[in-house]
């Protein structure tokens, strides 16, 4: 069957249900791309869904960032002690697939057509380098990010939350409302602008959080975007896409995995060319 | 009140022997040893000395203990932190202690020692003065942050990466004269041009070297100037501004707003304009740095930097305004918290016509120093001369 390509993913939507797919394939399995996991996967297909129906509450199994989840999708996770069932779930399959499904609706997975073949070398070595990112003893030797000043950011990092100002809208949102009393509110911006700058940073020249996929990736690639609604921002690319830049070129900023960090992986948005 | 520097000296520049409290005792030594008259540094009111504290050996009260050991016990002294812009600002403070007429004799310096860490905690420190939250979380270090000004300042302007290739061919030319110099090296255009990729379109040549240094000046109140020489370097002017952290929050990244606001006020109170500076020391951490620097301190129209690189305005003798005669932070060398004194040492040596013959600026009479925090958050300007305001 034909796949929907969307914010890099596979989707195969039903009326009760959307199946999300990674397009990458070793020996017959489908695998995570490059900076993927399940959590990249079910925000990809909330968003999808969102298109068309809103979702009050969802359920994610373990092995979900249920936290990144809500604040990228806006979605209130259901309350485990609650007697109501969640209205929608997200399930997930062995292989790099996850399904968003309303509760109880009978799930059927479809075998999807695009299929991207992995260098079983490169695969093991990027799993094995997350894995490592991933122990709870690694810090990186990057300039340190807390968790709790992730965590402060972290709303307008995974959803693009922006700031409703006298101005204009500003993001990241800034604080100077606290201390001067001027209104402000909250502005979602769309995940869409035309990129004013780019780079390719060597490996050896990465920031160390990413020392040790940096090398594997052959170094990694950031755009300055105008934002379609208007700020600015930087933002990484999408680690399994081949890296493509031109002066106002549109991309879309996609749901991705950054960096681990004492075991705790932070997610952000990352640039990747707006399909055809 | 007028304030004058009176002495000043720095180590040379590079992978240094010393420690932090050798390399500031030796600069401190040169400092006042330069001065003509009797010195004793027991007259010292205050210190400001700028550094990040790279690597972090003596993070909290570092000046005290460099204070300690350059014969300057038990005055009042405090470490600057401007990021790379800190001993720019240090000497600021310095001015200010004496223009406010609470200090004589102040002494502002700055140090780093950047070449004792392993590469990764050396990448971590690289790393402290740009915003950690968006833009490092964005892969972005100080050569990513520069290549994207880059680029950009190459699509909206007539320019190419060959403009900067003329700018780090020039400078090491200039640095291969300066003994203080960390690379005293010339290069080729082919060989600046073919350089590893960093950060593309930057190459290592597009980027200064990591140094270890110490630099050190002497400032005096006009009342007491002439007890230490008769050819003091009067500072006419001080100028200094600051701009958003992170790129995105500016309007524009082809122009440093902190630079142009930090060197208008410089100039208004030096009651001078840029076409008479006779020398500048710019912060070009970048070749594109100094590209925008010229711009934004008025040495070339906007947009004009590239072409004012490729027509060799800025070498030695050869244009109006000798730009980065020490061979600037990228052959002379980038000590961060010693980089904005170490450029007022240059400007000491070269407005009293003590530097080598081969590499004075001729007829020097006013000069000025630009030092830049990060990619642009803080900046210092400063416009000296022979004569007194």
């Amino acid at each position: 069957m034909t796949a929907e390509v969307w914010m890099g993913y596979l989707v195969d939507a039903h009326d009760d249900f959307v199946m999300v797919q990674s397009p990458f394939v070793l020996d017959g399995s489908r695998v995570f791309g490059a900076d993927s996991d399940v959590t990249t996967l079910a925000v990809a297909g909330l968003l999808h869904r969102l298109q068309h129906e809103s979702i009050a509450s969802i359920s994610v199994p373990d092995g979900i960032d249920g936290q990144s989840l809500s604040m990228a999708t806006g979605i209130v996770l259901h309350d485990e002690e609650a007697e109501d069932e969640a209205p929608w779930d997200v399930l997930m399959s062995d292989e790099a697939t996850v399904v968003i499904a309303k509760h109880g609706a009978d799930v059927e997975l479809t075998t999807l057509d695009v299929e991207v073949e992995v260098d079983s070398a490169f695969n093991t070595a990027l799993e094995a380098a997350w894995e490592a990112e991933l122990t709870a003893t690694h810090v990186s030797q990057g300039a340190y990010v807390s968790r709790a000043q992730y965590e402060e950011a972290a709303k307008s990092r995974l959803s693009l939350l922006g700031q409703s100002v006298q101005e204009g809208v500003v993001w990241p949102p800034r604080f100077t409302h606290v201390v001067d009393g001027s209104p402000s509110t909250g502005h979602l911006l769309q995940r869409t602008g035309t990129v004013q700058s780019w780079t390719t940073l060597s490996a050896a020249g990465a920031p160390s959080e990413f020392s040790l996929r940096a090398p594997l990736l052959g170094g990694i690639s950031t755009v300055y975007l105008q934002l379609d609604d208007g700020p600015r921002g930087v933002f990484l690319t999408v680690d399994d896409e081949s890296p493509h830049f031109e002066m106002d070129l549109s991309m879309e900023l996609v749901f991705r995995r950054l960096y681990a960090q004492e075991g705790f992986i932070r997610y952000g948005l990352k640039a990747r060319a707006i399909d055809d | 009140m007028d304030v004058a520097v009176v002495g000043a000296g720095q180590t040379k520049y590079g992978n240094h022997a010393l420690g932090l409290k050798g390399m500031w005792a030796e600069a401190a030594g040169k400092a006042f040893a330069s001065v003509d008259g009797d010195f004793d540094p027991s007259i010292i009111d205050e210190a400001f000395i700028g550094s990040i504290a790279f690597g972090g050996s003596q993070l909290g009260n570092t000046a005290a203990l460099l204070t300690e050991h350059s014969a300057m016990d038990g005055i009042s002294v405090r470490r600057v932190e401007n990021a790379c812009a800190s001993s720019g600002f240090a000497f600021r403070d310095a001015w200010m202690a004496i223009k406010s007429g609470q200090a004589d004799v102040v002494v502002a310096g700055g140090i780093e020692k950047m070449n004792d860490l392993t590469p990764e905690r050396k990448r971590y420190w690289l790393g402290v003065s740009g915003d950690t939250e968006w833009e490092r979380l964005a892969g972005l270090t100080f050569p990513g942050t520069y290549a994207l000004m880059a680029r950009r300042y190459f699509h909206e302007f007539d320019a190419s990466h060959d403009d900067l290739v003329h700018v780090s061919v020039k400078n090491h030319l200039h640095g291969s004269m300066n003994p203080d110099a960390h690379i005293q090296k010339e290069v080729s255009f082919e060989k600046a041009a073919g350089g590893f990729m960093v950060a593309d379109p930057l190459t290592l040549y597009d980027c200064c070297p990591t140094s270890d240094g110490a630099s050190c000046v002497v400032l005096a109140a006009d009342h007491v100037a002439k007890k230490f020489t008769d050819t003091p370097v009067w500072v006419r002017g001080s100028g200094a501004a600051s701009d958003h952290l992170a790129l995105h929050d500016r309007p524009t990244i082809t122009q440093l707003k902190a630079t142009r606001d930090a060197s208008n006020k410089a100039y208004a109170m030096a009651g001078i304009d840029a076409r008479q500076i006779d020398l500048a020391e710019v912060h070009d951490c970048f070749t594109i740095a100094e590209v925008l620097a010229t711009e934004d301190l008025g040495f070339s129209g906007r947009g004009e930097g590239g072409l004012f690189a490729r027509n060799g305005e800025g070498r030695l003798n050869e244009g109006h305004t000798t730009v980065n005669a020490s061979g600037g932070l990228k052959s002379k060398g980038h000590p961060l918290g010693a980089t904005g004194t170490g450029q007022v040492v240059e400007v000491f040596k070269q407005l009293r016509g003590q530097v080598a013959p081969s590499r004075q600026v001729r007829d020097a009479e006013t000069a000025l120093t630009h030092n830049v925090g990060g990619s642009g958050a803080t900046c210092a300007v400063h416009v000296f001369g022979r004569d007194r305001p």
